[in-house]
């Protein structure tokens, strides 16, 4: 297939696939669905009657939504060239590391193999670590140094040193982290052609809302250092570059790094007074971002990214819904959770700006 | 072959696995009973058990492998009791290996070390500074030395410019890159610095005593310590050789309990269970049966029951097919495979294709000399290719008949007399051998579908699908016409008729099954007519390679001789030498690629699905031990 007939096809793949995406308003009628209705419209229902427990119930659910996406990922994969291909991998390539997280922590506090397995994803070949090796390692060191024999050897050595000189996960998942979101924002430096611009535009936009998200959460959560802080951020390509990062990190309050963001993030941004509001403007950011891609750019692998960002953005909110029912939790909660009413936290249940 | 479905107690189960894997005639069914009450799946934790048990006990292999193969003696039940105690002491041991395997490394990281401080020594040499202030730290300025993952370099520049440091990259080697970090020393920084380097993957880099004065001297004392090390790593092989030798007994035997315990495991997916009765299905060859169920009652104290049908024609795709077990066919069965598995009921195309095959290879590259040398250095490398070498050997026979018939010998053409006749002394002979054979080739590949299609009950796809009845009916007429046509000069009524009224049966049958437009139906209908003709009349010239090859030869070798004459009396010797490798590796090479094609694509794709799957029945792994 040619790279003109390549694209053609892949953009009428994302616009097919993008009428899947919800409408406006369409979450808001969906939270008022009960759960048989959510099961029925979403074809979740054989795989809520399979299980017994709420929790399992919950993992299947969960389980499936992200089968599905990674179905969909499959499919707008297949006629990308290799450079873009391995962009959209690199980006579902999360999972896998979410797996390797658990098989960390479950490691670390010695959980039973059975609770680790029930916890890990089941992913495609393409995507998924060769869980089978690392499942059998018996503590943290043995597993990072398989890990070290694969395609993951830079993340799991500087991984195992931190472990090995700090002992706990904090290290090892911030690196964990930070290889991912680099590892990204090199890839989008392999474009050389009329993708580079909208690929950098999404890419850039991520790593955005990645490095306030951290920036915040260690500088003022976690208490670390300006350098500590700043050393597991990923300059992007967009707004935050390098030296605009240098200079947010040694800021002492949320508000004074709010007001030194570059537009539109300090409008975005203003009057937010912890993480989780920061959060929530900058998952509505992302998405008008995505949607805008999604809509206008020519590029192909660009709006196939934005889709998938799109899509698991919207799956996850299904997947709220669902916990939401199966927990039987009050409306109100769930509406938070999926963004639909703006949280109203009591005082000193969230992490505050210093 | 033959459905069995076995119920037995689960407390027989382990014993029943056991015995199924013995009899080596049973290949697990796993898709669940019909009857609804078997929910349940045991042996779970007897398959953790294992699974830990064989993974503690094959990474343990990799630090020490087995002094032996593990001979099973007696068979005997392994209980997940047994098995419990046995991962546990695999446990404990392998944590003692995986001691040893981290020892080994941090040699393995040192020796690294020492090289990166020799790559740093060269470097340092060329600085213009004190560099022995650097090791010692002084009131006013604290110093890092040492590398960090190349791409990691950048970050951390900014990172201990943050905490009031300046970084120095003085040299990359490979993927890392070697820094010097100077700043104020103590402090608030200090602590910030310390985790930001960890985080980068930091490794200090020892500045060498005396590196302000002698070079020599410190190569040399890099040197002592190189050898320490290498001293180091020997006694800790030592070491471990003489755990490994202290355990291994116990570790035979922990390798001949878990091949024990594998069948129950193996089996595991296609047992369901309820409360104390488990049910569990297979395939078995149909021969096999008897001595099956007399084993059984052998085997179990405890009742059971074992059911057996015939496959029913939905799950005929479901049913393994048993391979062909000649010694002689072996090479060839392997080259089927490379294609696909026969359907179980289809018939084995192993046989015929060894046949074909020969007869091309032989014909096509018909030398006596070149047929001796591929048979013997086949005969060589049979150590090498015990599975395979047989191949070899019959093409070389083959290759060596076809050179007598021909009266070739490494190309020379005098030396013996042809049983035949040399191929270029009659082309046209030749052509119309090749052209006979391809059409015996076809028409047998027709029939043998139409066989295969019959015995699956396909009988509407026997008549009218590709290379069905009908299209052998056209190409038989076409074959008439054409016979006709060049012998009389008209191509003659009835093959004409039977021509088109069979595209026309297969036009209908085409329309019929199409789900499209009417537009649509029309083009495809008659492209796929048209098609039918065009392959049929290629696939008969595909053929004449056959001979073409076996012309081409003739031709080789005579270029060969022809600039050998051109040579003196040793360039003569040289060039028919280098010319008969030539000839034997590129043309030897080119006649295979060509058969198999003609295999392959003439043949396999008109009788032979290729879409079954292997007869892989239970059975107790007697694993070599690990090299």
């Amino acid at each position: 297939m040619s790279q003109a007939a390549a694209q053609a096809y892949l953009n009428t793949r994302v616009s097919m696939m993008s009428t899947r995406l919800f409408q406006p308003g369409q979450l808001a009628e969906l939270a008022q669905l009960s759960l048989p209705e959510l099961a029925e419209r979403y074809g979740l229902a054989a795989l809520l009657d399979e299980q017994v427990t709420t929790r399992a119930k919950g993992r299947a659910v969960e389980q499936g939504l992200i089968r599905l996406l990674l179905s969909e990922l499959t499919i707008l994969a297949r006629p990308m060239s290799t450079t873009e291909r391995a962009l959209v991998m690199a980006w579902a390539r999360k999972y896998a590391l979410f797996n390797l997280k658990t098989l960390i922590r479950g490691k670390l506090y010695d959980l039973d193999q059975k609770e680790i397995r029930e916890n890990l994803y089941d992913l495609p070949p393409n995507v998924r670590l060769s869980h089978q090796e690392l499942f059998r390692a018996e503590n943290v060191l043995e597993l990072l140094r398989q890990l070290e024999q694969g395609p993951h050897a830079l993340i799991a050595r500087q991984a195992r040193e931190a472990y090995e000189q700090r002992g706990e996960p904090f290290a090892l998942e911030a690196a964990i982290d930070q290889r991912y979101y680099a590892g990204l924002a090199r890839l989008v430096r392999q474009f050389h052609d009329a993708n580079l611009q909208p690929v950098r535009h999404l890419v850039g936009t991520l790593l955005d809302r990645e490095d306030i998200q951290c920036l915040v959460r260690f500088r003022f959560s976690y208490r670390l250092s300006p350098s500590e802080t700043f050393y597991q951020l990923v300059p992007s390509s967009r707004l935050l570059h390098r030296e605009r990062l240098l200079e947010l990190v040694n800021l002492e309050t949320l508000e004074q790094v709010i007001e030194a963001l570059p537009p539109p993030l300090n409008a975005l941004l203003a009057g937010c007074g912890n993480l989780i509001e920061v959060q929530q403007h900058l998952h509505h950011y992302m998405t008008a971002e995505a949607r805008r891609i999604l809509g206008q750019s020519s590029s192909g692998v660009a709006r196939a990214l934005a889709y998938l960002i799109l899509r698991e953005s919207q799956l996850r909110s299904l997947f709220s819904l669902t916990q939401g029912h199966l927990l039987e939790l009050p409306v109100q909660f769930v509406e938070i959770a999926v963004g639909l009413t703006d949280p109203i936290c009591p005082v000193g249940t969230m992490a505050k700006a210093a | 072959m033959k459905h069995v479905r076995l119920l037995v107690l689960t407390e027989d189960l382990p014993r029943a696995s056991l015995t199924l894997a013995e009899t080596e005639s049973f290949h697990p069914d796993p898709r669940a009973p019909v009857e609804t009450e078997f929910v349940n799946v045991p042996g779970r934790r007897y398959r953790d058990l294992f699974q830990q048990a064989r993974s503690r006990l094959d990474k343990i292999a990799k630090l020490a492998p087995l002094p032996q193969d593990p001979r099973i003696d007696t068979v005997r039940v392994v209980g997940a009791e047994e098995l419990d105690a046995l991962n546990q002491w695999l446990g404990g041991l392998w944590a003692e290996a995986f001691q040893y395997e981290e020892q080994l490394r941090h040699l393995d990281e040192e020796d690294r070390s020492l090289k990166e401080q020799e790559s740093a020594l060269a470097n340092f040499a060329n600085l213009n500074i004190d560099l022995g202030m650097l090791r010692t730290k002084t009131r006013f300025l604290d110093f890092y030395i040492g590398s960090v993952p190349r791409e990691n370099v950048r970050q951390l520049e900014g990172a201990v410019g943050l905490a009031k440091h300046i970084l120095f990259n003085y040299m990359i080697t490979g993927d890392h890159a070697h820094v010097i970090i100077v700043g104020q020393p103590g402090g608030a920084e200090k602590a910030q610095l310390s985790s930001v380097l960890t985080a980068a993957g930091f490794q200090h880099l020892p500045i060498p005593q005396g590196l302000d004065s002698e070079p020599q001297e410190l190569r040399r004392q890099i040197e002592e310590r190189r050898k320490a090390l290498i001293e180091e790593r020997g006694t800790l092989r030592r070491r471990i050789g003489a755990w490994a030798e202290g355990n291994a007994e116990r570790r035979l035997d922990a390798e001949r309990t878990l091949i024990l315990a594998e069948p129950f495991v193996t089996l595991d997916p296609s047992i369901r269970s309820a409360g104390h009765l488990a049910c569990l299905c297979g395939w078995v060859p149909a021969r096999d049966l008897a001595k099956l169920e007399a084993r059984l009652r052998q085997a179990l104290a405890l009742p059971f029951q074992m059911d057996a049908r015939k496959p029913r024609s939905d799950e005929r795709a479901l049913v393994p097919t048993v391979a062909t077990k000649s010694r002689l066919l072996e090479p060839f069965a392997l080259l089927v495979k490379q294609y696909g598995i026969p359907q179980y009921g289809e018939i084995d195309p192993t046989p015929l294709f060894a046949v074909t095959f020969l007869l091309m290879f032989g014909m096509m590259f018909g030398d006596v000399g070149h047929g001796a040398v591929i048979a013997l250095a086949a005969w060589w490398a049979r150590r090498r290719i015990p599975h395979f070498y047989l191949f070899g050997v019959f093409a070389g026979i083959s290759s060596m008949c076809f050179g007598l018939l021909f009266g070739s010998v490494f190309g020379y053409e005098e030396i013996l007399p042809a049983l035949w006749m040399s191929p270029l002394h009659d082309p046209i002979l030749m052509l119309k051998v090749a052209l006979g054979w391809g059409i015996a080739f076809i028409i047998v590949a027709c029939l043998l579908g139409i066989y295969n299609r019959l015995a699956i009950g396909n009988t509407v796809g026997a008549l009218f699908e590709h290379h069905g009845a009908v299209n052998l009916l056209f190409y038989l007429a076409f074959l008439w016409g054409g016979y006709r046509l060049a012998q009389v000069g008209s191509f003659g009524t009835l093959p004409a008729l039977l021509v088109i009224g069979s595209l026309f049966a297969l036009a209908v049958f085409q329309w019929r099954h199409l789900q499209a437009p009417t537009g649509e139906k029309v083009l495809v209908v008659l492209i796929e007519t048209l098609d039918t003709v065009i392959v049929y009349l290629s696939n008969t010239l595909s053929f004449l390679r056959v001979s073409a090859f076996s012309l081409n030869h003739v031709a080789l070798s005579l270029a060969v001789f022809t600039l050998a004459d051109m040579m003196g009396a040793f360039g003569h010797v040289v060039t028919v030498i280098l010319g008969n490798v030539f000839v034997l590796v590129l043309e030897g090479g080119i006649v295979m690629i060509q058969v198999m094609r003609l295999q392959y694509y003439e043949g396999f794709s008109r009788y032979f699905s290729g879409d079954g799957h292997a007869f892989t029945p239970l059975q107790l792994r007697r694993r070599p031990a690990p090299l």
